[in-house]
């Protein structure tokens, strides 16, 4: 018999119940930091925001050095940052004749790309070793009715289950992202850059968004569909391979099929007849993945919406100002659509089938 | 202590029925669970996990109407679900918690805040007899200790009615013992509504008040323990020790009709009115016997069970034999 054993008694508490999804979300994030390997990928995914931050600094001592600007002074170019700095900055299409411009073009594109290039890819390989337990997991040990059996509506659990993925997808985007913007800031030569520069954490937050939401809840979807989590993990990752590899093959026959009407080298066709020099190779080779990630030297991409990694690209560029054509954002933005509603209508019908069954 | 709706029946079916396709799964079971221990029993596939799921409003039904202390399951399933604590048959839990764990979040899910669901998982547990096993992970737990942390986590948020499915299945005897022994408890010391439902009857009879017979989805028996399984003619049973052979004889020349118990250490008094004690406990006294108990003679639940699902079957065909026809 326990030394503490009361009996029985009776709870006399108000119960609150509209917070189970918040319960949810923050057991489920204990529950998925416990693993190892998400703590690594965690760490892991840190890094690459030590080499933007970087690509900041170099920037803001470019205009600090005079090397950006209307009064740039050629001698002091041959300084090592003032040259990374430049070199930055044009790759990233910034107007160097004025460093205001500049810095709002640069930061914005260096925000995408950091986005776009190192993190969303992290974003599917973290999410794809979380999510696919999260339901299929409480399927296979019938926890289903754990939930379902108290108040708990079918909303609250998929809000919470989004809620686990959501922070962790947070904790690889959208925080870093911000924390560069700080840093930004930070390395410029007066605070006010951050008055100049507001909107752009409003951006990335809405860049985060337009990668969290269709993201997380396919993965979801996925992971209600089957109770073995291998099943939906080996889904989660043939989706993106197939979609990547569908993009792939279809922008290279689209090359192809313009190599040859054109007799140009291989330069993607532009179905909206946008030939604007703007759109022409103009990047250093060295940085020249830093500008693709950005967003410049591509040509309306016209299959992004087949691939959810092209389609967050384009809509991410819209919302950080770089991508201004609706023409080219629609698509993408209807197929992330497509893929948040489809995903919801399986969570909705998924999640509790075991219990109305 | 019922307060949420104006009935104060906690459970009540009227005409529910639901159907999974073509297949009718409740037919049309008109059922009132009172205040006490319930036990709900039937064959496998009888119905009883989706009236169960029909009393939490996990179910759309096809017909009737259920209430829980008054609220409508499908209109106020929140409401509903705050009211009732389950304990699944099936193992049922959150991999990676511990027992401790699993039950301070049964708590959080069902409205406790944080601090409270964990003083409250403790004190459940401590009562449930759950020792130091609470702070071992689920998955890792006996048969035993997960029941113990499935019903410390359906009773966490002190809910008015406790729905069980098998609750001893896979316990001991002494574990089995004391969950029931928590049950009554429940029920008579804290005014709890007890809904079992299992296939061993030896529970139900030893424990419930009322219980229901459910066969292909209809109610064929319902009443309480002691109507049921009493006998008609009111016999009794007389719990002895000693020469009951030679008791039989001396009761019988004294125009009490008796008989040796089939299974031993008991003598069956057929019939016997009350103005027959006198002579039942003189004899007793001359044959040398010690006698323990007097009690009215039951039929095992298992019989009356046995009796019913026969009628239900010659019912269920003779209605088919007239379909056909």
């Amino acid at each position: 018999m326990p030394l503490h054993d009361v009996g029985y008694r009776a709870w006399k508490g108000l119960p609150r119940p509209s917070g189970a999804a918040g319960v949810i979300a923050s057991t489920g994030i204990r529950l998925a930091w416990k693993s190892r390997w998400l703590r690594r990928v965690m760490l892991f995914a840190w890094s690459p925001a030590l080499m933007f931050a970087g690509g900041f600094f170099a920037f803001e001592q470019a205009i600090e050095e005079g090397a950006i600007g209307a009064g740039r002074n050629a001698t002091r170019r041959l300084d090592s940052f003032g040259m990374i700095g430049n070199l930055v900055a044009t790759s990233l299409g910034g107007q160097l004749e004025d460093p205001e411009a500049a810095r709002r073009t640069v930061w914005s594109r260096l925000l995408l790309a950091f986005m776009r290039a190192p993190q969303a890819v992290l974003l599917a390989v973290v999410v794809g070793l979380v999510a696919p337990k999260l339901i299929a997991g409480d399927l296979r040990a019938r926890a289903w009715l754990v939930y379902f059996t108290r108040p708990v509506s079918r909303v609250d659990y998929i809000l919470g289950k989004v809620g686990v993925l959501a922070a962790i997808v947070t904790l690889i985007t959208l925080l870093p992202a911000v924390v560069l913007w700080l840093v930004g800031v930070l390395v410029s030569p007066s605070l006010s850059v951050a008055a100049a520069t507001w909107d752009l954490p409003l951006r990335v937050i809405g860049a985060a968004a337009a990668v969290t939401v269709p993201t997380v809840l396919l993965a979801l979807a996925y992971s209600s569909l089957t109770a073995e989590s291998r099943i939906a993990t080996f889904a989660w990752f043939a989706t993106w391979l197939a979609c990547w590899i569908a993009h792939g093959a279809l922008t290279g026959a689209d090359a192809a099929a313009s190599a040859r009407t054109r007799g140009t080298a291989a330069i993607a066709v532009d179905p909206f007849d946008d030939s604007s020099p703007a759109f022409m190779p103009r990047t250093s080779p060295r940085l020249s993945w830093l500008a693709r990630a950005a967003g410049i030297d591509n040509t309306v991409d016209r299959w992004a919406w087949l691939s959810l990694y092209h389609a967050q690209g384009v809509v991410q560029a819209w919302i950080f100002g770089i991508e201004k054509r609706l023409a080219v954002v629609l698509p993408s933005l209807a197929s992330l659509l497509a893929v948040t509603v489809g995903s919801i209508l399986v969570l909705l019908v998924r999640v509790d089938a075991p219990a109305r069954a | 202590m019922t307060e949420p709706g104006i009935d104060t029946l906690p459970v009540r079916l009227d005409g529910v029925e639901k159907r999974y396709g073509r297949r009718l799964v409740l037919d049309r079971v008109s059922l009132e669970i009172p205040p006490g221990i319930t036990g709900l029993v039937g064959p496998n596939g009888a119905g009883k996990s989706t009236l169960v799921r029909a009393i939490l409003g996990l179910v759309r039904l096809a017909a009737g109407r259920v209430q829980v202390l008054g609220l409508d399951p499908a209109v106020s399933p929140r409401q509903v679900r705050q009211l009732i604590g389950v304990v699944p048959e099936d193992d049922a839990s959150i991999p990676g918690l511990s027992g401790v764990e699993m039950v301070q979040y049964a708590a959080r899910l069902s409205g406790l805040p944080a601090t409270e669901a964990l003083r409250r998982a403790h004190e459940v547990l401590d009562w449930c007899d759950a020792g130091q096993e609470r702070y071992r992970g689920v998955e890792t737990l006996s048969v035993g200790m997960r029941q113990k942390v499935a019903f410390a986590a359906a009773i966490v948020h002190d809910p008015q009615i406790v729905i069980l499915d098998e609750p001893t299945n896979g316990l001991d005897p002494l574990e089995r013992r004391a969950m029931l022994g928590r049950l009554v408890a429940l029920a008579r010391d804290h005014g709890k509504t007890i809904l079992i439902s299992t296939h061993v009857l030896r529970d139900v009879q030893s424990i419930c008040d009322r219980v229901t017979l459910l066969v292909r989805g209809r109610v064929r028996l319902a009443g309480s323990i002691a109507d049921l399984t009493g006998t008609a003619d009111r016999d009794l049973r007389l719990r002895a020790t000693g020469p009951l052979d030679a008791l039989v004889k001396r009761l019988g020349a004294r125009g009490i009709p008796a008989r040796l118990a089939d299974t031993g250490g008991a003598v069956l008094l057929h019939a016997a009115e009350p103005t027959a004690f006198v002579a039942v406990w003189e004899e007793v006294g001359r044959a040398g016997v010690e006698a323990w108990a007097l009690e009215p003679e039951r039929r095992p639940l298992e019989d009356v069970f046995l009796a019913a699902l026969q009628a239900a079957d010659e019912a269920d065909a003779q209605r088919g034999s007239h379909a056909s026809a």
